[in-house]
């Protein structure tokens, strides 16, 4: 697997727990590791983080295993706003049965608060919308208050 | 071009097209006599918070048209004051009225009631954010002034005072960004024009310089828009009352001036332009203020439909 650096020799050593089935996310920048696993373990879900591993990709990136579960479109979607580049791998029998990048969408829809503490969404129950204004690194901007913001400074809702 | 039913919330919504067919339409106001164009149309206007000039001239401006205004300047008595939300006042007020007009302090109010409102929603000033029939006036107000802003020749725009929370200022210079120039920008420090607006203005080829002093600025500009310099913004009064100073245009200091330079002011004007001014040649900011009428006008026709 990718998050198994080469040791110069042909034997690799896993540097995260190995999982039989349930989702694995790659390519993480290193600061949003434990982000992404906060975002992924429910109560009773085993959760396995990596952080800091050598990626040749990244530099430095995290890795978090989920057993048993594979992820729904809303998460995948805040993935793509807190860990964007990241990949995700779905695991069936120890073997990755599918692979995908996190796509970016062109708008995020209900999954982060705006920033800005006069935004309206911040005060109305109210659906939040952002759009994508960069992508690398990513910069989207709030639809209502049209304030600009590093997707790593939101918080998810 | 058909501007019926839309809503007016964002400079950053209109194409220069767009643009220039409201500053067209104002103009036909002034010159044509608009008549009864609105008879029978209602026009809400809802202030969630106090403005003397926006909410008057509006209502001016429809009442102009031979239209009827309600609604309140008092966000004391709105039904926000009881908890209401907004998306449930503007539920209601969309079936009572024709057009609503809108000020509301909270960043992106006018965005969301124009997602929940089937008749135009016009900001009147969404918190620190928008205010676009403001910079619709302003640009009415160069235009008219300097009509080759319109071909693009290069006008230099100065502005000066609170470049960082002014949104009249952010405003406008979005919207230079379709006719071009230079601007020039004199501020505090700490409070000068944030560079997201400095990258959108360079993007569209217009150069822009910051300034040492005010009297730079008086020296090269054809536009001289000055700002109110908010004195919460300094947390050390002494020195608020030394950049009150500096940041103060008097009529001698406009001998250096271009003949055709004009001073615009988004008003009200506290110490930044001296009552002198006001007789010079210079001063043009009651102008702008009156302009607010026919742009509103075109822009409150546009959207109900009734002017092409």
């Amino acid at each position: 697997m990718s998050n198994e650096p080469s040791t110069g020799s042909s034997t690799r050593v896993r540097q995260v727990e190995a999982i039989s089935s349930g989702t694995v996310v790659d390519h993480i920048p290193a600061a949003a590791t434990l982000k992404v696993a906060e975002l992924l373990a429910g109560s009773t879900d085993q959760v396995f983080v990596g952080m800091n591993l050598r990626s040749s990709r990244v530099g430095r990136k995290g890795v978090v295993k989920i057993a048993g579960r594979e992820l729904d479109q809303r998460t995948l979607s805040c993935l793509a706003l807190i860990a964007p580049g990241a990949t995700v791998s779905i695991i069936r029998d120890y073997e990755v049965s599918q692979k995908v990048q996190i796509p970016l969408p062109d708008r995020f829809e209900g999954v982060a608060k705006c920033a800005n503490p006069n935004c309206i969404t911040t005060h109305e129950h109210w659906t939040t919308r952002f759009a994508v204004v960069a992508a690398s690194p990513l910069m989207v901007r709030c639809v209502y208050c049209e304030r600009s913001f590093a997707a790593s400074d939101l918080s998810l809702l | 071009m058909d501007l019926r039913g839309r809503h007016i919330i964002s400079i950053a919504d209109f194409n220069r097209e767009e643009i220039l067919h409201i500053l067209r339409t104002a103009e036909s106001m002034e010159t044509g006599p608009p008549g009864e164009l609105l008879h029978g149309r209602i026009m809400a206007t809802l202030f969630f918070e106090p403005s003397t000039r926006t909410r008057l001239s509006f209502e001016a401006a429809m009442l102009k048209l031979g239209g009827r205004v309600m609604g309140f300047s008092d966000p004391g008595s709105s039904s926000a004051k009881k908890g209401e939300t907004l998306a449930d006042t503007i539920r209601m007020v969309e079936r009572y009225a024709d057009v609503i007009v809108m000020r509301h302090p909270r960043d992106g109010s006018a965005r969301l009631a124009s997602e929940v409102s089937r008749v135009p929603v016009i900001n009147g000033g969404d918190g620190s954010n928008q205010h676009p029939t403001q910079t619709f006036l302003d640009l009415y107000t160069i235009s008219r002034l300097f009509p080759q802003l319109v071909a693009g020749e290069g006008l230099t725009f100065a502005f000066a005072g609170d470049l960082r929370y002014g949104r009249t200022v952010h405003s406008l210079i979005s919207a230079l960004c379709h006719f071009g120039g230079r601007i020039l920008t004199v501020a505090p420090r700490g409070l000068e024009l944030p560079p997201q607006y400095i990258a959108e203005a360079m993007a569209h080829g217009i150069t822009v310089e910051a300034v040492a002093t005010l009297q730079d600025a008086i020296a090269q500009s054809d536009v001289l828009y000055m700002t109110r310099l908010q004195e919460e913004r300094f947390p050390d009064a002494l020195e608020f009352d030394h950049i009150k100073a500096t940041y103060r245009v008097t009529a001698s200091m406009l001998a250096k001036a271009r003949p055709t330079m004009r001073i615009l002011h988004p008003l009200p004007r506290v110490n930044e332009i001296a009552a002198d001014v006001d007789a010079t040649a210079h001063a043009h900011y009651f102008t702008q203020a009156a302009n607010g009428i026919p742009v509103r006008q075109a822009i409150l026709g546009l959207v109900l439909g009734v002017l092409p």
